[in-house]
């Protein structure tokens, strides 16, 4: 289309009318509330209240044995963080509706012949209820159990309480062994937050982006006023053009914010490129505006656009590895994953940000955000100029 | 007064059935969801990728490292032996680096204790505090192994998981999702259904008629129970034919919590729909309350109790939290009216509380109206 018009207009006629646009969202106090602060809330609330730490798990206790020695094993079980004593208990019958009730998260039931099994060498036998609803508490509850009476088995091979157990304690020393050393790389502290805010970023990106591109996209079919601008001398991708830029610009905003509140609330380090998490930030943000332009295109409201955007949402913010490690999900779902811009930008800033990883490292990642941000755009532009026409 | 309740209870539920997004929002929507996130939201990892330096390769180092092929929870992945083993975690080819070191097995021959090391990408704690554990678990059952259990531990500990013996998480996670679902659409469909009246200000129509205060907003609320307890009936089916729940114990605080949730739910949208009467600004305070709300401070994921005490206290008033708390006794646990009854008398007292305020609300339209 026009074509032999001098390229200066061209220009000349798009900043035209990217300034009315952005007079347009200045004016727009709601679109600025969702730029400042629904990434504000949404990042403070996703990085304090999503912790999976596991710690302080109440711990009800039947001791039928009553002695310095099952008292002992007591202390040991909750003096570290994970457990606290909930209640003590004198039958199992109320041990058990506590647990049921989830009263109390675990229960240990220490037999009457505790003792006297210790004092005579012989092995013997605790029973341990975790309360296993919530599948991810169990199992480093489980851990942290075992972990605990390993190390109680060892101090009692060093106190040697029966003469015994001293034969079995020497006989411990200089039998082969393996200790397992975990070293926990890029994240000695095991801040769960890191990984929470570092994964909600591109959610927020591609949400909050097409959020914002469908609403500035469909303003001017609600309001009716695309008649005028196709009277305008500007050609369609002109008025495409237009529109994209300044919700670019200013959803870039939002990126500095959130990068901002990443870096210095939640205190995660930059170890690589910055470079690199704003280059993929910014492809995000276009696959943002493409994902919201196409949905703009297939709606005749904003509140429609809305609502058809909690079908694309959800799925695009779980699937994504961000909340949850992609390595829990179904294998077969697994690779789903690969088809969203979410997933490789999480995997970009945890690598850039955390891991220290380098463009060699993640340039497959940039690459799908690029494929994505251009097909994404180009189709959405497509159906846009379409619907112009 | 009933029959006028009913009657536009009646008037509600049509204009929805002749509205296929809203319908298709309501009753189809939630179910893929709740098929979909309670299938990829898991936190325990299995099939982790694993990268191995053996820089023994003896034999006791290559059958120590056949429990960790043999385990569920690790895949050793290949990794060229002359790069470090942490650039394999920095280009997230692997989780973890099992470093063996070269006297491994001379070590273990002699009696000697050896130290083996985990590099674990701690990037996700979680995952790392699971990894971590396992890898112990392995450790400790392959040196049970070789030492022939002569040496036992004084204790032992017969560990009972109970309610969930698989540690299925899905188990965990599917009644979360179940109620994210009923507290975001019925109230997204109620608060556009209330927004409307007054952006197109057909609300004083309803201030001229007969109708009261009262009758109006409990026939609007009526009628979006009802599609609450569709929504519900539909769901509870997909828990237990999909996901292998059962109700355990006696129902009967689990239906009468749902009804209430039902009214607390529709009254939420109500009230946010009188308040904000605007449809795309209600939809988005909707979105804020059922959603965030529902999903972040409610125990769905993470448990409550890990919640920072400045934010924790505002989690009592969720209503969710009560409510995923009595489906998940209902559905795992047992405990019925004895463990369950503090959060019906709760959800109940919220949605008196809404109950409330959208009655006040409505009072004050009609003096901006």
């Amino acid at each position: 289309m026009n074509a032999h018009i001098p390229t200066s207009s061209f220009w000349h006629r798009l900043r035209a009318l990217i300034t009315k646009e952005f007079n347009q969202i200045r004016r727009d106090k709601r679109l600025a509330i969702s730029l400042i602060v629904a990434p504000t809330l949404q990042l403070l609330l996703f990085g304090f209240a999503l912790d999976s730490t596991v710690s302080n798990l109440r711990l009800g206790i039947l001791d039928e044995s009553q002695t310095p020695e099952s008292r002992e094993l007591v202390a040991t079980l909750t003096e570290s963080k994970s457990f606290r004593v909930g209640g003590s208990f004198l039958e199992d019958r109320p041990l058990e509706t506590a647990i049921s009730r989830g009263e109390m998260d675990a229960g240990v039931v220490i037999p009457y012949q505790f003792a006297r099994d210790l004092h005579r060498g012989r092995p013997t036998n605790i029973q341990f209820l975790l309360n296993a609803v919530n599948a991810n508490t169990a199992a480093i509850g489980q851990g942290y159990a075992e972990g605990v009476l390993a190390s109680y088995n060892r101090s009692l091979a060093v106190q040697w309480i029966h003469p015994q157990l001293r034969t079995v304690a020497v006989a411990t020393s200089r039998k082969e062994s393996v200790t397992l050393t975990p070293v926990f790389l890029f994240n000695p502290g095991l801040v769960t937050a890191w990984f929470i805010v570092s994964g909600t970023f591109g959610t927020l990106l591609v949400l909050n982006g097409s959020l914002v591109a469908s609403t500035a996209m469909i303003k001017e079919r609600e309001a009716g006023t695309v008649e005028q601008l196709l009277m305008t001398p500007a050609g369609t991708t002109e008025i495409v053009l237009a529109k994209i830029t300044p919700l670019f610009l200013l959803l870039l905003g939002m990126v500095f914010l959130s990068f901002g509140l990443i870096r210095f609330v939640f205190g995660v380090p930059v170890r690589g490129s910055g470079l690199l998490v704003f280059g993929g930030a910014a492809l995000c943000l276009l696959c943002g505006i493409g994902i919201g332009t196409f949905i703009a295109t297939v709606t005749r409201s904003a509140q429609q656009a809305q609502l058809l955007s909690f079908f694309v949402n959800p799925p695009l913010a779980v699937l994504s590895g961000t909340l949850s490690p992609v390595e829990a999900m179904p294998q077969w779902l697994q690779p789903v994953t690969m088809f969203n811009p979410i997933y490789h930008f999480g995997v970009i800033t945890r690598g850039a940000m955390i891991k220290g990883s380098t463009f060699a490292e993640l340039w497959p990642n940039v690459v799908a955000l690029v494929a994505f941000a251009l097909v994404l755009m180009g189709l959405s532009m497509w159906r846009f100029r379409k619907q112009l026409g | 007064m009933f029959r006028r309740v009913f009657a536009q209870a009646r008037k509600e539920l049509t204009q929805i059935r002749r509205d296929r997004l809203a319908l298709a929002l309501v009753l189809v929507l939630p179910l893929l969801l709740l098929l979909l996130l309670s299938t990829a939201i898991s936190l325990t990892v299995n099939d982790l990728p694993l990268v191995v330096q053996d820089l023994d390769s003896s034999a006791a180092s290559r059958s120590y490292l056949d429990a960790f092929r043999a385990s569920v929870t690790f895949r050793v992945v290949p990794w060229p032996t002359d790069r470090q083993p942490e650039g394999a975690l920095e280009a997230g080819a692997a989780r973890a680096a099992l470093v063996i070191p070269a006297q491994f097995g001379h070590d273990l021959a002699r009696g000697q204790t050896a130290n083996v090391q985990l590099l674990i990408d701690a990037t996700d704690a979680n995952t790392a505090k699971l990894v971590s554990g396992y890898a112990g678990q392995i450790t400790r059952a392959y040196v049970e192994q070789r030492t022939g259990g002569s040496m036992v531990a004084m204790v032992t500990a017969h560990i009972r998981l109970w309610f969930n013996p698989g540690r299925d998480s899905q188990k965990f996670y599917a009644p979360g999702i179940f109620v994210l679902g009923l507290s975001m659409f019925p109230p997204l469909l109620a608060s556009l259904a209330m927004a409307k009246e007054g952006e197109q200000k057909t609300i004083l129509q309803v201030y001229v008629s007969s109708i009261s205060a009262h009758e109006f907003l409990l026939g609007k609320i009526l009628a979006f129970m009802v599609i609450a307890l569709a929504e519900w009936t539909l769901a509870l089916a997909v828990l237990l034919s999909v996901f292998g729940l059962r109700l355990t114990g006696d129902p009967s605080a689990f239906l009468v919590a749902t009804v209430l949730y039902a009214f607390c739910v529709a009254t939420f949208g109500i009230l946010i729909g009188a308040a904000i009467p605007n449809q795309a600004a209600a939809i988005q305070a909707v979105a804020l309350g059922g959603f965030l709300l529902v999903f972040l401070l409610s125990g769905l994921i993470f448990p409550v109790e890990n919640i920072p005490g400045g934010l924790r206290w505002i989690s009592h008033l969720v209503w969710g939290r009560y409510y995923i708390a009595i489906v998940r006794d209902a559905l795992l646990q047992g405990g019925g009216w004895p463990a369950m009854w503090v959060n019906v008398v709760m959800i109940a007292l919220i949605g008196s509380v809404f109950y409330l305020l959208a009655w006040h609300t409505m009072r004050r339209m009609q003096v901006t109206a």
